[in-house]
């Protein structure tokens, strides 16, 4: 269990993008292997509740993907999902003991609150989590519509949290944390989120038919189903006013209209959700405030004013400025105001408060004015997102197991070893364009009906192309010894994303964050002065290499075949080459990131350690590489060459499904293996013959 | 055991005594060795930065120890070098030191320079007739020019015609029409010396 992870690669900008740090490149990687268990692995090490991120969370790291200078960013949410579905995320037992005596609180019980128990329970601390509501979640439960977040996916969590041995107290408001302290709590972590509807201010804000996004959504969510009557408005442009819009088109209002006082460009809610509460027919009215309002002959009279776009303020949006005399009545049934919301914290609580109602505490230890009270989650930083959440309660957890072992808190310094630089304009003109994969959806018909999940998944083939989509970001090639490098001017000339170049002095750069990770220098340099950086926990060739010698030395399987394929290729993944691994005895698969990063070294020792014959497998027209089959043909002729003054036939050595698909590659290497098996007969003869 | 000795600069840049070839023939032989199963030698394979010259050679005295034979995959210059630094032990040829020349592009290389002692290269707009044209000749083109390749290869570039455009576009042709008079082809007194130190008898000089 850690906090942030980097191994020896660079960390991608998606990394960093992400509230809670997840190797995102490594779960996506290993998805395009098809390694959905891995994955779902590498998603639980780094986030307590994937299957909740995997439904709602607003990906920021596809916001930073650099493959959106290319065509458009992966698609990580959705593989995410994915892997947590395919992976069997919900079958997944935890267990957890105790080790520590004391005693932690939770107050509130929304994604803050329940990652820092899962947090604390794991580092061995006895977990009480307090919940005003009848039911665990928060804003998981009563802010977020069903349509996005199925209460299963809340109910497994908090189920996995109870096995755990996290203690429950629903329906218990804390009205003091004193009292806290003297039932022997040691540490309070407050994450009571913001649940206070803001006020717009107006006259007539106070009639019957208004109601605010809060109080409407936890109704809706509690499936109290408010009747609201034909005509709704909501007010606002935030993810909040667009999940009211969309219950209230569930709730089978006929006309839904969101007033917002800006233009779409500068609606705060997600693109995603703005453009489907479009599709299911709300009706969205810009540059449009109301400024009063008054029930009257059984429905709401609201005056609205238009609005134009101003100065930008000081967030970089720019300020609405009303047009004089530009009011006009419009009548609804329902109103609902949207507009933000605050944390409502208890004077008992005697806690300092700032801005905007919020908690105030120090950003990095998440403590209060109070010893022993820390706080995160919407409480601290007004609404934000469920990964911002679940990213403050990790933290108040490993800050709250510091405070009560009594640790100076460790906090990693994430500066070194970023990768941030943007693609180079003639970079981008080599890489293969690769249309982005969107999982398919409810249609919006289906959607206006009920309050069912609108996303779908992946199936395995497109989460496998869409993940191989990925440009592995950070994992690039580096000069690891600049004194050995003679300046050749070989990786310059090999590379076909023109990366590499001579600076000034006259030294050969590789910028990492143009390289793409095929390898092609590496395996050329004629100094072997180039590596490529290794991502944490992953064998490099050589390794592979030898944990698969060693494994078929200690089966003595003959004839042996070592078979070195791309691992996206299918030769190298999926169900064809577990079959061989496990009924061709003697066939035995090196996984290599790329063909092109094969060297003639691995090759020949394959030979040397008693291999018949080896074979090099690519992923056909898949790879999105350049030039990779060019130069492994060069190498292969190397070998082939040397291996005949040797005395061994070059026919020993194969290539497969490296320019085109292999029609059959089953059969393409039944007939290799064959042909192996008579060469190894030939020679025993020849052996014979001679003595 | 076999010390199977790479060279960091030229050997390395044109590929052909590198780190990487050095250890392509180490990998080669052990291969051979397993599939005649003759274990007699083994060996040891490093990379110096230099085989010409002796500072470096020194660095490797514990290893030439240890060893029975070096195979030097350095020019013929460190080939000799290495056997001239270490007396005692054999030093074999691992590479077929061919010509001096460039890179054209990845894995092609063309012969520029034959060290003649004798440069025309000013003359001849910076193309060596020597090298470049077949007969070497020095007031040519020859009869053989066709389309201007050379009547031996016609992928060849006829180096005179060659000489002639870039002269062309210098506006320098009068050079060609000035007559060279044939090379020394006297037997050049070998081994060549360079000596570029004079003789300086300490204390002849006032500052």
């Amino acid at each position: 269990m850690k906090e942030v992870s980097c191994g020896h690669s660079l960390i991608p900008p998606c990394q960093v993008a992400c509230p809670l740090h997840m190797e995102i490149s490594e779960y996506v990687d290993l998805v395009a292997q098809g390694k959905v268990l891995e994955a779902l692995q590498v998603i639980r090490d780094g986030n307590p509740f994937p299957s909740i991120c995997a439904y709602v969370c607003t990906h920021p790291c596809e916001d930073a993907c650099r493959r959106g200078q290319v065509d458009k960013p992966i698609a990580i949410r959705a593989l995410k999902r994915f892997a947590v579905e395919f992976g069997g995320d919900r079958m997944i037992q935890l267990e957890a003991e105790t080790k520590q005596s004391e005693k932690v609180a939770v107050v509130g019980s929304g994604p803050a609150g329940l990652a820092c128990a899962y947090y604390l329970r794991k580092l061995g601390y006895r977990v009480t989590i307090f919940e005003a509501y009848s039911e665990l979640g928060g804003m998981l439960r009563v802010g977020i519509p069903q349509y996005r977040l199925p209460r299963e996916v809340v109910d497994t969590e908090v189920q996995r949290l109870i096995n755990m041995g996290v203690e429950i107290k629903v329906n218990t408001r804390v009205i003091s944390l004193d009292l806290l302290f003297d039932m022997d709590y040691q540490a309070v972590f407050i994450t009571i989120g913001a649940h206070q509807s803001l006020r717009m201010g107006i006259e007539g804000e106070e009639s019957p038919g208004v109601i605010d996004g809060a109080t409407f959504l936890r109704e809706v969510n509690l499936g109290l189903k408010p009747s609201l009557g034909e005509r709704v408005a909501v007010v606002g442009g935030g993810n909040v006013a667009m999940d009211a819009a969309r219950a209230a088109v569930r709730l089978a209002a006929n006309k839904v209209s969101i007033l917002y006082r800006r233009s779409r460009a500068e609606m705060p809610a997600s693109p995603d959700e703005i453009e489907q509460a479009l599709e299911e027919g709300v009706e969205a009215m810009f540059l449009v405030a109301p400024t009063k309002m008054k029930r009257e002959n059984g429905c709401l009279s609201v005056t609205c004013e238009r609005m134009e776009l101003g100065e930008p303020d000081a967030g970089g949006r720019r300020r609405p400025v009303p047009i004089e005399g530009s009011e006009f009545d419009m009548e609804f049934d329902t109103l609902v105001t949207a507009i933000g919301q605050a944390p409502q914290v208890s004077e008992n609580f005697r806690l300092r408060i700032g801005r905007g109602s919020t908690i105030q505490v120090d950003p990095v230890t998440l403590t209060t004015n109070r010893p022993g009270v820390f706080a995160g989650g919407d409480a601290v930083t007004g609404p934000a997102t469920v990964t911002q959440a679940l990213a403050s309660g990790r933290q108040a957890a490993f800050r709250i197991d510091d405070y009560l072992r009594h640790r100076y808190p460790l906090v990693n310094k994430e500066s070194e070893g970023i990768l941030s630089d943007e693609l180079l304009p003639k970079t981008v003109e080599m890489i293969r364009k690769i249309e982005r994969f969107e999982p398919p959806h409810l249609s919006p018909e289906a959607r206006m009906k009920e309050f069912k999940a609108v996303e779908l998944i992946y199936n395995w083939e497109s989460a496998v192309n869409e993940a191989r989509r990925c440009l592995r970001c950070g994992m690039g090639a580096e000069i690891m010894f600049q004194d050995k490098c003679a300046t050749c001017l070989t990786c310059i000339r090999a590379c076909p994303y023109h990366v590499p170049y001579l600076a000034d002095g006259g030294a050969v750069q590789i910028p990492p964050a143009q390289c793409q990770a095929c390898g092609i220098c590496v395996a050329e340099c004629p100094a072997e002065a180039i590596v490529l950086r290794k991502p944490h926990d992953r064998r490099h060739i050589d390794e592979e290499l030898e944990h698969a010698l060693k494994s078929a030395a200690e089966l003595k399987s003959k004839p042996l075949i070592v078979g070195f394929c791309c691992q996206y290729g299918i030769f190298g993944t999926g169900a064809l080459a577990s079959l061989w691994r496990e009924s061709k005895a003697g066939i035995w698969i090196v996984p290599v990131l790329c063909v092109a990063n094969l060297e003639e070294g691995h090759i020949l020792r394959a030979f040397e350690m008693g291999a018949e014959g080896v074979f090099i497998a690519g992923c056909g027209e898949q790879c999105s590489r350049e030039n990779t089959a060019f130069w492994v043909l060069q190498r292969v002729e190397k070998v082939r060459r040397a291996l005949s003054q040797i005395g061994l036939e070059p026919g020993r050595l194969q290539t497969f499904n490296l320019l085109a698909p292999e029609g059959d590659a089953a059969r393409a290497l039944d007939d290799f293996t064959e042909r192996i098996g008579g060469l190894c007969l030939a020679s025993v003869i020849r052996g014979e013959v001679k003595s | 055991m076999i010390l199977l000795l790479g060279c960091g600069t030229c050997m390395t840049v044109c590929g052909a005594g590198g780190e990487r070839e050095v250890s392509f023939l180490h990998s080669a032989l052990r291969v051979a060795q397993a599939r005649s199963s003759d274990g007699a030698h083994s060996f040891l394979e490093y990379t110096v930065k230099r085989q010409c010259d002796f500072e470096f050679l020194d660095l490797l005295v514990d290893k030439v120890d240890e060893s029975d034979a070096i195979l030097s995959l350095g020019c013929g210059i460190g080939v000799q070098v290495v056997a001239e630094r270490f007396p005692d032990i054999p030093v074999l040829p691992g590479v077929n030191t061919s010509f001096m020349g460039m890179a054209k592009e990845w894995g092609v290389w063309d012969e520029r320079c034959a060290a003649c002692g004798d440069c025309r290269l000013a003359e001849t707009a910076g193309i060596c007739p020597i090298t470049r044209c077949t007969k070497g000749i020095l007031n040519g083109p020859c009869a053989g020019t066709k389309n201007g390749k050379c009547e031996a290869n016609k992928d060849m570039d006829c180096a005179w015609v060659l000489i002639y455009k870039r002269l062309e576009k210098l506006q320098q042709l009068e050079k060609m029409r000035r007559y060279y008079p044939p090379r020394n082809f006297r037997v050049i007194p070998r081994p060549r010396r360079i000596v570029k130190k004079t003789d300086v008898v300490l204390g002849e000089y006032n500052g």
